[in-house]
């Protein structure tokens, strides 16, 4: 059985700070080469990796298209905002 | 048809009078909507006080879809969401006003003279962006999903969605084609 967490122990789980995701979302209206030309432009993906991530949303619905620390999501978030693209942030739950 | 191309390290776009007639008509509708000539003018200020207290107290989730898909919340959580909005929203709705504007200049060109032509020295990135912007603000209008095409396809031509439709994938077009320029 885990122990329980003291409070001390849950101060520096959050000081380590779980990461962060940027999540592009489908929608009907984006045409597949510009979302494949916005995620080489914003985040430097080859043209391969942009058109995987691209594919992704298209067919799942979703794709996380970057990680890190909340600031740098709500930059990347606004940009893509900037660009017309449909995304959100939040913590990544899977770790 | 009207296209870009691509000269030295800009863009030209060759337009009839009639799309550029088209053209500035949604742009300046879209503007509309963003709240020009609102208090959105003082983010353009480079004084950090006068864009403080140019901040409106009460920024808020737009209750129009094209200004939420627009402006759209960047969080699931709605008070995240809120507080997010109100810090990155007047640039955000800046950053678009800025780009439909160069646009708008641009076609003035065009509409004053009165005639259709070929406008150069176009910014490829601010193109794309302020035609997305149009396109997605078109698409909340006409309420555009995955079946779209076959179903504008089918309308009636005396259909009043219908001039619409053809505007809305008529930008499509022009912005694959610009898309395709791009190295």
């Amino acid at each position: 059985m885990a122990k329980t967490l003291t409070k001390e122990e849950v101060n520096i789980s959050e000081l380590l700070d779980k990461p962060w995701i940027t999540i592009v979302w489908d929608d009907p209206v984006n045409l597949m080469s510009y979302v494949t030309h916005v995620f080489i432009k914003l985040f430097g993906f080859s043209k391969e990796r942009a058109h995987e991530l691209m594919m992704q949303v298209h067919n799942e619905g979703r794709a996380v298209v970057s990680t890190g620390s909340r600031e740098e999501m709500e930059r990347d978030v606004q940009r893509l905002h900037e660009h017309g693209l449909w995304a959100t942030l939040q913590r990544d739950d899977k770790i | 048809m009207s296209s870009f191309e691509k000269v030295g390290d800009g863009y030209s776009l060759d337009l009839t009078l009639d799309e550029a007639h088209i053209l500035i008509n949604l742009v300046e509708q879209l503007l509309e909507l963003l709240g020009e000539g609102d208090f959105f003018h003082h983010y353009d200020s480079s004084d950090p006080l006068a864009q403080l207290l140019a901040m409106p107290s009460e920024i808020v989730t737009p209750d129009d879809p094209v200004l939420l898909r627009l402006l759209p919340n960047a969080y699931a959580d709605p008070e995240a969401a809120s507080d997010f909005r109100r810090y990155t929203e007047p640039q955000l709705r800046g950053a678009k006003q800025k780009n439909l504007r160069i646009v708008r200049e641009e076609l003035t060109i065009l509409v004053d003279e009165n005639h259709g032509g070929v406008i150069e020295g176009l910014n490829a990135d601010i193109w794309l962006k302020a035609l997305n912007d149009l396109r997605i603000a078109l698409s909340v209008r006409l309420e555009i999903s995955d079946d779209s095409f076959d179903k504008f396809e089918l309308l009636p031509d005396e259909d009043p969605q219908k001039p619409v439709y053809a505007v809305y994938f008529w930008l499509g077009w022009l912005q694959e084609n610009l898309l395709g320029l791009l190295t």
